[in-house]
């Protein structure tokens, strides 16, 4: 293993959050700071406790998970498209580094920031309403397992994109959609059954109920299979990364 | 001279369909400045990206100091310094941090002493904390040698290193290319121009739509592609050559307004001398002269063409 190269790839990319800390920080807080002031401060106030929890409460777990999921993922396509686009990235596969090293540098990079930005969001949303955490080592897992897996697969994203237009499709046609409708803001007991049946599809549900269960011990669906849908989707996202390097696909000629 | 990259039966077929390299053997020596010579698409590029990782080879192998590009890659990477063609560098962070990035990423451990003496080398000390965007074209150009030299690689490939380079810097570029001769590093440079070559290689190899045409060294490379040609503009239109003047490579132009005169520039006498004075003995007066030498294209053609 080439530790160093890691090293220098994860050091690189904090470096690069850290020259954009408004925008890569202040920005994803502050704007998913307002949802806990509007909906859970004041139009929560007007809505019924949900399995117990007041709704304030009940909405921060699902919207931590949204901004993680969405900051992953752009964060961790733009660290490897940028390079392919501005051709920089000719020095990565020049390098005596493996494409697990690569992936562990930038998607590690990812993840902490992500880690970061989570820690953060729950430390404001505690100011605007009453959290508690049942279960905190079952929260931190989470937290850690999403951010890993969702920066894999921005990793991905950035990888295949040809464009700018690409780069942002996934995010906004595909991730946005499923956390918005992936209990992020209720629960899903109160849909339709048919619905219901639907909305197991959505594999943000998973996350979302897992994670809400962590903070509650309350939950849509069983930890247990929270915790196995994410580690599937974190393996599949990690054998198409393998795929990617192995041909060269999209990376080399 | 032992060899230090041994290539093979190289050929590269791109997604298209496009085929760049056509089976390629090649040996580059240990220490020696090779000159890879082709006009624009011979496959120069192709072929560096090949050994550097950059693209992969359709057949054929190539090893860099024994070791297979594709199973030892470790082993072969570790010993090659790129500097692409184009200008591919992350605007961003300073000078210093950049070249200290391809050092890590090399796996080397920091070493501020040497990542201060490539700086100085390349005139790029007083800069070293400057943010790169801010710095000139030829700087840029600069950083980007320093960030391949950066883990003090055995083998450097220079992919046109002095296009869009002022006289200036293309002299410090030789000079830093000499100095790293001295300590052994193997260079291998492309170049679409025949005086940089004879300037700099040892020996040359040249390029065109994928084949290696010729590999020669460079003295006797220069030999062959001496061939220049002399255009004597005359005051008064001849309707013929005068007896006198008759002499080897030298004929009248369809106008009768400009003599041609075809010589050697590495021949022992070119000649001119002799033609010069029987022009004056003959009473004829020039206007204007010019010299030419063959382009890169037509040697190319006269190459192929004396194989074929
Ligand atoms: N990614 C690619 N896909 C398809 N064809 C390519 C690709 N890259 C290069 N080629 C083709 O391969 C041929 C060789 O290209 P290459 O870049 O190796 O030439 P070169 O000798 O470096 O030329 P130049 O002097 O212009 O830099 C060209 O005809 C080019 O169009
Ligand atoms: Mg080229």
């Amino acid at each position: 293993m080439n530790f160093r190269a890691i090293a220098t790839i994860y050091h690189a990319e904090m470096a690069r959050t850290g020259r954009t800390l408004m925008q890569s920080v202040l920005a994803p807080v502050i704007s998913t700071s307002l949802y806990f002031v509007v909906f859970g401060a004041a139009i929560g106030s007007r809505i019924e406790e949900i399995d117990g929890v007041g709704y304030g409460a009940f909405i921060v777990p699902g919207l931590v998970m949204m901004m993680i999921l969405m900051q992953s993922v752009s964060n961790a396509a733009i660290g490897i498209y940028f390079p392919k686009f501005t051709g920089t990235v000719y020095e990565i596969l020049s390098a005596p580094v493996s494409a697990f090293e690569i992936v562990i540098g930038y998607v590690g990079a990812a993840a902490t920031k992500s880690l970061i930005l989570g820690v953060l969001v729950l430390a404001t949303a505690a100011f605007f309403v009453p959290l508690e955490v049942q279960h905190p080592f079952a929260m931190l897992a989470f937290l850690v397992l999403t951010s890993v897996t969702f920066s894999l697969f921005g990793f991905i994203i950035g990888i295949w994109a040809d464009n700018f237009e690409q780069l942002n499709i996934v995010p906004m046609l595909i991730v946005t959609p499923l956390t918005f409708l992936g209990g992020s803001f209720y629960s899903i007991s109160v849909l339709p059954p048919f619905w219901q049946t639907v909305t197991l599809f959505n594999p943000v549900v998973y996350l979302i109920s897992g994670f809400r269960w962590s903070f509650y011990g309350v939950s849509d669906v069983d930890v247990g299979i929270s915790l196995v849908a994410i580690l599937g989707f974190f393996l599949a996202c990690l054998a198409i990364a393998w795929w990617m390097f192995r041909t060269g696909y999209r990376l080399k000629n | 001279m032992s060899s230090i990259i041994s290539i093979s039966g190289l050929s590269k077929t791109y997604q298209g369909g496009f085929t760049a390299l056509k089976s390629v053997d090649l040996e580059i020596g240990k220490g020696e400045i090779f000159a890879l010579l082709g006009p624009n698409g011979a496959g120069k590029t192709t072929m560096i990206g090949i050994i550097c990782g950059l693209v992969t080879p359709t057949t054929g192998t190539v090893t860099v100091d024994g070791h297979d590009i594709l199973r030892d890659f470790r082993q072969t990477r570790s010993r090659i310094g790129l500097v692409p063609q184009e200008m591919s560098i992350d605007m961003f962070g300073s000078v210093k941090a950049a070249v200290s990035f391809s050092r890590g990423l090399f796996g080397k451990a920091p070493d501020p002493a040497y990542v201060e003496q490539v700086l100085k080398d390349l005139s790029l000390w007083d800069k070293k904390d400057s943010e790169i965007r801010a710095l000139s074209g030829g700087m840029k150009r600069r950083v980007m040698i320093a960030k391949a030299l950066a883990h003090e690689p055995d083998i450097l490939f220079l992919d046109e290193p002095t296009a869009g380079v002022d006289v200036e810097l293309r002299q410090s570029m030789w000079q830093v290319i000499g100095r790293l001769r001295e300590r052994g590093v193997t260079i291998i440079l492309t170049t679409h121009y025949i005086e940089e070559a004879e300037q700099m290689a040892d020996r040359v190899g040249v390029i065109n739509k994928g084949e290696i045409v010729v590999v020669e060294e460079t003295g006797a490379l220069m030999h062959k592609m001496g061939q220049k040609r002399l255009t004597l503009q005359l005051a008064e239109p001849l309707t013929a050559l005068p007896e006198a003047l008759k002499a080897d490579g030298l004929e009248l132009a369809a106008d009768g307004c400009a003599l041609h005169f075809d010589y050697d520039t590495q021949a022992e006498r070119t000649g001119i001398t002799t033609l010069l004075a029987r022009l004056n003995e003959a009473g004829l007066s020039v206007r204007d002269l010019e010299t030419s030498q063959s382009s890169l294209e037509e040697i190319f053609v006269g190459l192929v063409g004396g194989k074929a």
